[in-house]
């Protein structure tokens, strides 16, 4: 990141966001929180996340809306809120192109916008918070290289031969996760054997590595988009005995889904993919007090192995 | 004039539904990925992974012979997955206790939808429509929108992690020497079931009646409105058993499980050439169509098939294997 170019568009945010000096309805602050699908546990892990940070603050009301994963729905959602006169909004975008304009016409209502996740396309929002899926990705490629440069077969100058189980390929996480990863690859002495979409589900994932396990007798690696295509992975490999000769990654790293499987061991590292919900809860505090806030915040992330997942993981390097 | 008896039986849909899954056979046995299709572990595989979706079809070919369409199965699915890991994994039921009251669930929803059907008359399709929708939303209630799994949460925020009950390791393993998964036995027990339902009881009579021609059996004496609720009953019973076997292998209740599953299972029962418009068809021919989708999307696996071209590929071989079932047919 260049520091003076952030710092600049602190200041235009500075500018551009005129916080309400006090709230519009009652005594309490109104926090409009749009949650473009709350079909995916990490989705309801960023609600829950929220709520949990704004318990400590009585002075604002949170109201949750759930765009089923429907873009319009979402738009109209954001017109809701807009009608309603929130003090802020919160929108997790589904996608960006056609969510800009609502995002916007908020923005130019006064009401400020912290876009979470996923971005918008231009200016008109207050801050967006976010983590970055290639940067993780390529953690993730930069831990299996090291571990499997490990393995006695390698360091004899032999080839690693992984699996990889990718998310939705059409969706922007799944394409940075694979180039991060596929990134850390270049130059090492490791093959992709086997590669299959598994659109982030569990089921899906569990019938590919079968497939995967038919075709290949030597696989050393898989490397999963998300925690649960892993432990799906894992459960496959349980089922035909191969799953001792095999080190399974994957990322989120959600406290009751990858962390857990780290911790059971079916899993040797989980990245976190953070949900940025807490953080969103501080800017917006800011926000409302009349504090600057940053006009983009990248998350950091953490990743957990057996060793580190009990004090709460590492922080990427 | 009769036809030669050998003509007569290339003519059988049974046959037609053979030709359909010997065509993707053949088409496994040419990309057959350096000799994985030629190993039975690969079948026994398939055969797994069917199952969920074969248990399912049971359910819809009962009630596409008698005339209907039952979408709420793949929510059924999600429902009784979470339903069987809360009350396994949380509430520390017995394993006999918490199949009983899953199955009841999940018979419950489609009695429900068979009462919307045969007592007030609403369309099939708008029914269980409703009703997919509706228990979608029950199972995210029950499970408050997450997974429920062996990481249960604390009133502190911390995690606690409970061992995996012994009946999730029962339904998710395999006998015969590791030859054939238990969900596998069980779909073929669902299939026995439907079987006798459809063949050997009165019952099954009625389901081709009401479905060939409602009025007539009316008129003959069919109890319809009664063969219907039941059909429909019987659908849900069948996800529901499907639903437990989808939380066993994922050793977790996820309330998103099974979603558009319902299609699966149509098209298992219509490629193995279950009429939709009713009062024709057999529980042979689902099997049938449950093994030719099997094997198709195992081949497109093991030869590691980007999903673009998978799924144009599963479009075309569907098209394909129906209209090789509609030869001789003219």
């Amino acid at each position: 990141m260049h520091k003076p170019i952030l710092s600049l568009l602190a200041l235009a945010a500075l500018s551009a966001s005129a916080a309400p000096a006090s709230p519009r309805h009652g005594d309490k602050w109104i926090v409009g929180m749009s949650q473009c699908n709350l079909g995916e546990p990490w989705r309801v892990q960023m609600n829950a996340d929220i709520r949990k940070a704004a318990e400590a603050h009585p002075e604002i009301e949170l109201v949750f809306k759930d765009a089923q994963n429907d873009t319009l729905r979402q738009r109209s959602q954001i017109e809701e809120f807009i009608n309603a006169g929130v003090d802020l909004l919160i929108v997790s975008p589904k996608e960006a192109a056609p969510l800009t304009p609502p995002v916007a016409a908020a923005f130019s209502h006064g009401i400020p916008v912290i876009v979470l996740d996923r971005k918008v396309l231009g200016n008109d929002f207050t801050q967006f918070i976010g983590a970055d899926n290639r940067r993780i990705g390529r953690a993730a490629g930069d831990w299996a290289v090291r571990r499997l440069l490990a393995l006695p077969r390698v360091k004899d100058g032999g080839r690693a031969r992984m699996v990889e189980l990718t998310g939705l390929m059409t969706s922007t996480p799944g394409q940075d996760r694979l180039a991060g990863f596929h990134a850390a690859l270049q130059g090492q002495p490791v093959d992709i054997v086997f590669s299959a979409d598994t659109q982030w589900l569990e089921p899906q994932a569990r019938a590919e590595m079968e497939s995967a396990l038919a075709v290949n007798p030597q696989i050393d690696l898989v490397y999963a988009h998300n925690d649960p295509a892993a432990h799906g992975a894992y459960l496959a490999a349980k089922s035909a005995s191969r799953e001792k000769d095999i080190i399974f990654i994957g990322i989120d790293g959600l406290p009751q889904e990858g962390q857990v499987y780290v911790r059971q061991g079916l899993l040797e590292a989980s990245f976190e993919y953070p949900t940025g919900g807490r953080e969103a809860v501080e800017s917006a505090l800011k926000i409302l007090n009349g504090d600057a806030v940053p006009r983009q915040v990248t998350l950091n992330s953490r990743f957990f192995t057996r060793d580190t997942v009990a004090s709460g993981g590492k922080w990427l390097p | 004039m009769r036809p030669p008896v050998a003509r007569r039986w290339l003519a059988t849909p049974s046959f037609r539904a053979l030709l359909a899954l010997a065509f993707v056979v053949v088409l496994g046995c040419v990309f057959n990925a350096d000799g994985a299709f030629f190993h039975w572990s690969t079948h026994r595989d398939m055969l797994r992974q069917v199952s969920v979706y074969g248990i399912l079809a049971c359910g819809m070919t009962l009630v596409i012979i008698s005339g209907g369409i039952d979408l709420s199965v793949g929510s059924v699915v999600g429902l009784c997955a979470v339903l069987f890991a809360r009350q396994t994994l949380h509430q520390g039921e017995s394993a006999a206790v918490a199949l009983g009251l899953v199955i009841a669930a999940g018979t419950a929803i489609g009695l429900a939808s068979g009462t919307l059907v045969a007592r007030f008359r609403v369309q099939p399709f708008v029914a269980t429509l409703a009703m997919m929708v509706f228990a979608r939303g029950l199972a995210k209630w029950i499970s408050g929108g997450q997974k429920i799994s062996q990481a249960i949460q604390q009133p502190d925020g911390s995690f606690a992690y409970e061992d995996l009950p012994a009946i999730f390791q029962r339904i998710d393993r395999r006998i015969l020497w590791g030859n054939l998964s238990v969900v596998t036995l069980v779909f073929l027990g669902c299939v026995l079931v439907s079987w006798v339902v459809l063949a050997k009881l009165r019952y099954g009579r009625y389901l081709y009646a009401t479905g060939g021609n409602e009025e007539a059996a009316r008129l003959s004496g069919v109890p319809i409105a009664r063969t219907k609720l039941l059909a429909y009953g019987l659908s849900g019973l069948f996800g529901a058993v499907a639903g437990i076997c989808q939380a066993a292998q994922e050793q977790q209740g996820d309330p998103e499980a099974g979603s558009t599953y319902e299609l699966t299972a149509i098209a298992i029962a219509v490629i193995g050439g279950n009429n939709l418009m009713g009062g024709r068809g057999g529980i042979g021919l689902t099997l049938l169509g449950a093994l030719t989708i099997g094997y198709l999307e195992k081949i497109l696996s093991i030869n590691a098939v980007g999903e673009s071209s998978r799924l144009m590929l599963t479009g075309a071989i569907i098209v394909a294997a129906v209209l090789l079932q509609r030869r001789g047919n003219a």
